[in-house]
């Protein structure tokens, strides 16, 4: 397979704030060799490597991370078109 | 039996009576959430909430089922606003009709108590001291907890 695999990233409340972006595209095919599965860990060290404000955020206790609209443990695999949110935990009602 | 993501006030007579509809059934809970005028340690003034509006809708919509299933619901509403609100605004208000109060007042408490844990929304209060993201609280974390472990029925 070739060109490129994009899934949608979206940041919320402190985390959007801290990092100054609230949605963006990544690139899978930046991260995994052909045919390798990508999970949210990979996604999560990928990121981190933007800078040390990155890699604080993505590295909190307390993150929370969504795959599409629903919350995911960080070995759920990411595939083409998905929407990977990421937030600290939610304080509605 | 549906979910509402809203920036306007929440007219709660008006969701009363669509609620009830017709027909109300033995039993109607309902349940009110205002901003508060203070935190645990300072005044608030206005509030901010902000959500992740796709996932929210699906985490109420999922909640209201969840209610059906467990308390035998014939009909249950939740709405709940995002956006700038101000003090004594309503934030939140949950409907359940059910044969028995048991079951209506229950079906109150589990989509509160589940909501505050698991519906994507933020609340930044904003006052005298400045602005900040409100923290989870572990007392919400308990109290949804009680639901999943069958303390609470």
């Amino acid at each position: 397979m070739s060109g490129s695999v994009k899934i949608t990233i979206k940041l919320f409340s402190a985390l959007r704030e801290a990092l100054g972006e609230s949605e963006f595209q990544l690139d899978l095919s930046d991260i995994s060799e052909a045919s390798a599965l990508v999970d949210v860990e990979a996604i999560k060290k990928q990121l981190s490597q933007r800078g040390a404000e990155w890699k604080e955020a993505l590295n909190q206790p307390n993150l929370v991370h969504a795959l599409n609209h629903k919350v995911v443990f960080t070995d759920a695999v990411v595939t083409e078109g998905d929407e990977l949110a990421f937030f600290p935990p939610m304080t509605g009602g | 039996m549906s979910v509402a993501l809203q920036s306007e006030a929440i007219d709660v007579a008006a969701e009363y009576a669509q609620l009830v509809g017709d027909s109300p059934g033995a039993a109607v809970a309902t349940f009110t959430g205002y901003v508060r005028d203070h935190s645990d340690q300072h005044a608030v003034t206005e509030l901010e909430l902000e959500h992740y509006p796709e996932m929210a809708r699906k985490v109420l919509e999922d909640l209201g089922h969840s209610a059906v299933e467990r308390f035998g619901l014939s009909r249950w509403r939740i709405v709940h606003r995002f956006g700038q609100l101000a003090v004594l605004d309503t934030i939140v208000w949950v409907g359940a009709v059910a044969d028995h109060r048991g079951e209506a007042i229950s079906a109150c408490e589990f989509m509160m108590d589940t909501l505050k844990t698991d519906a994507p929304f933020w609340k930044r209060e904003q006052g005298p001291a400045g602005d900040q993201w409100v923290a989870s609280r572990d007392n919400d974390t308990a109290r949804r907890a009680r639901w999943q472990s069958g303390e609470a029925q």
